[in-house]
């Protein structure tokens, strides 16, 4: 992302005669940098932080302005994990954002494909409907996706939290398309002379070259379908078939003020996510930046 | 292979683009079946789940319906003249654009500031500040939401007795008509701040170092630097994000509102999204939400039709 570091040359060095003052002035600027950065980290992430300190507090210091519990207790965890489904949850949501994921990849990879290599005369058309599809808010289309999911008898089902979750593919479509277009196209003009079918274009010459875009278009949708609250609240309003992100919901409204429980429970649905982003920043940064789409 | 491409010394050279007009494709017919068969699935989701219920949304807001007793008789246009007076509907119209012009400088200024600061110094904090600071975009929103909650609690929550040390009387953050909007933004800010920072980054990794290595040598202070290579390369992205976030908030704070607030109290954080999802969740009334959708899709389409003309505009403004 950043190009190649250079030598870094303290402006403040040169544009004093005494080397002091401006050595001391740069001094100065490091404590700002770190001032200005360091307490907006604190700030965004200190709710986060605050709550998951608290996940470890007894019941009796849950309220405690310190931030280190005296006692550090994880009670609150073997309650969450006993009087809430937490294994059950994220087990739907994992596979509920691995179909979606996959699903849409599978869409996107044959669709890219076919926009790209047969050029067919539609492809104006397509790239109309992809983009309108794209940037229509979700919100506004829920009331007939209910009904017809109600319809099929897919409520409260793996299927119905995933296959309509597919229709939001166009961004893996769109981008999928821009890197297929970036394949170089005399490797397959090569193997079409000898002779070689569409399928076998697209699995050994395709497909090959397009891992690393497929890793990150399912980077994006695997994070924001693991993260999506509003359609598995539609479709699965029961705790025992629904995801983490709506029992946590249905936990909130069941236990009202047992925070500590709450907490734990957050927490526990959170730190996958955030466990593998640590690992993976890098890659994970980058997938969300090449959709330039939230 | 390639050699077949290539060609005889002497010949025309061919390119690649010539090349792959050259090569037969399969038999016009074949070809169109094959593409409609690998496109099939695509035109499937969207059939089903995109343009359907866009087509069934604009017949089902003609319609008197009700989510649990169904179809009961045609109305016309009555849907859409029951909302353009409704009072909830017109401020959920209001508060919409109250999210997206408060949440302008979250999208803007507070991201290109921090992005700045982290590339004008490449280290090893610049890194660490770097993953911290996208961190809330991998928090689960209803997680965040929690702990927003338990930090606003009006009885013992942190934020209440932070106020009392210092002597204040306690704040009802979230039940209070006047200031839970705030907080919406707020709570809703730390997302829009740390995905916008990785946009400005992007941004600022285009500009070359040895340009400003250059600029250095020559005389140029960093003032100069900023105002002159810095600044120009973030206009642009400046704008675009500023008309997203424009055009994007009611639909970024929904999940905080739907969490935290339920639109309450008395209708202050609701916004056109939420109300869509409350008249047709809560109220049943299917015809009545689906004209607010067909309302909010029109104005929608038209905004994103402004934006994507500017967008188109900007590009060959500084095409290169």
């Amino acid at each position: 992302m950043l190009s190649s570091p250079t030598i870094k040359r303290p402006v403040a060095e040169r544009h004093n005669a005494d080397p002091l003052r401006g050595k001391a002035r740069a001094r100065l600027g490091t404590v700002t940098w770190h001032a200005v950065l360091g307490g907006v980290a604190v700030l965004m992430l200190f709710p986060i932080a605050w709550a998951l300190l608290t996940s470890f507090k007894p019941d009796n210091e849950i309220y405690s302005l310190a931030p280190i519990a005296d006692n550090p207790t994880l009670e609150h965890y073997v309650y969450a994990v006993t009087k809430f489904p937490i294994a059950l949850l994220l087990g739907n949501t994992l596979i509920m954002a691995l179909g979606v994921a996959v699903g849409q990849i599978l869409i996107a990879v044959l669709a890219a494909f076919a926009l790209v290599y047969f050029r067919p005369a539609s492809r104006g058309v397509f790239t109309a409907l992809l983009a309108g599809a794209l940037v229509v808010p979700a919100q506004t289309l829920i009331i007939p996706q209910f009904l017809l999911t109600a319809r099929l008898g897919w409520q409260n089902t793996d299927i119905g939290l995933i296959v309509p979750q597919l229709g939001a593919c166009a961004l893996a479509v769109l981008l999928l398309v821009q890197h297929v277009q970036n394949i170089p196209a005399s490797q397959s003009n090569a193997a079409r002379l000898e002779g070689a079918q569409p399928h076998e274009i697209l699995f050994h010459i395709i497909l090959p070259a397009l891992r690393p875009a497929i890793s990150a278009v399912f980077i994006l949708v695997f994070i924001s379908t693991w993260n999506e609250y509003l359609w598995p609240l539609l479709v699965a309003g029961r705790l025992e078939d629904s995801v983490a992100q709506i029992g946590l919901n249905l936990f909130m409204t069941a236990e009202g003020n047992n925070y500590g429980g709450l907490l734990a429970a957050a927490a526990l649905t959170s730190i996958p996510i955030v466990i593998v982003y640590l690992f993976a920043s890098r890659r994970i940064t980058d997938a969300f930046l090449n959709s330039g789409v939230k | 292979m390639l050699k077949t491409l290539e060609g005889p010394p002497g010949a025309a050279p061919t390119t690649v683009a010539d090349a792959s007009k050259a090569v037969p494709h399969p038999a016009p017919a074949r070809r169109l079946t094959l593409s409609w068969l690998y496109l099939s699935p695509l035109v499937i989701v969207l059939a089903m789940w995109i343009y359907g219920p866009m087509i069934a949304s604009a017949v089902l807001s003609l319609m008197d319906w009700d989510l649990s007793a169904g179809f009961s008789g045609w109305v016309g246009g009555e849907n859409y003249a029951d909302l353009m007076v409704h009072p909830d509907f017109v401020r959920s119209a209001a508060q919409t654009l109250f999210y997206a012009v408060a949440l302008v400088p979250f999208a803007t200024i507070v991201p290109m500031v921090l992005a700045v600061m982290m590339w004008q110094r490449l280290s090893r904090a610049s890194h660490v500040y770097r993953v911290l600071l996208f961190l809330p975009v991998m928090v689960a929103p209803v997680a965040n939401a929690v702990s927003w909650k338990f930090m606003l609690n009006p009885l013992q929550g942190l934020a209440n007795e932070v106020l009392d040390l210092f002597g204040a009387a306690p704040v009802n953050w979230l039940g209070d008509p006047a200031i839970a909007p705030v907080m919406i933004v707020l709570v809703t800010a730390a997302r829009v701040v740390a995905f916008n920072i990785l946009i400005y980054s992007a941004a600022l990794a285009v500009i070359d170092r040895r340009t400003l290595d250059a600029a250095r040598i020559e005389g140029a202070t960093s003032t100069d630097i900023t105002r002159y290579i810095v600044m120009p390369q973030l206009t642009k992205t400046t704008v675009l994000l500023g008309l997203l976030v424009i055009v994007m908030a009611g639909q970024w704070v929904f999940n905080n509102v739907a969490i935290l607030t339920q639109g309450g109290p008395d209708g202050s954080t609701d916004n056109v999204y939420y109300h869509i999802y409350t008249l047709g969740f809560s109220f049943f009334e299917t015809g009545m939400a689906s004209a607010a959708s067909m309302i909010v899709l029109a104005v929608f389409m038209a905004a994103f039709g402004v934006y994507a003309l500017l967008q188109r505009k900007g590009k060959r403004a500084d095409a290169l």
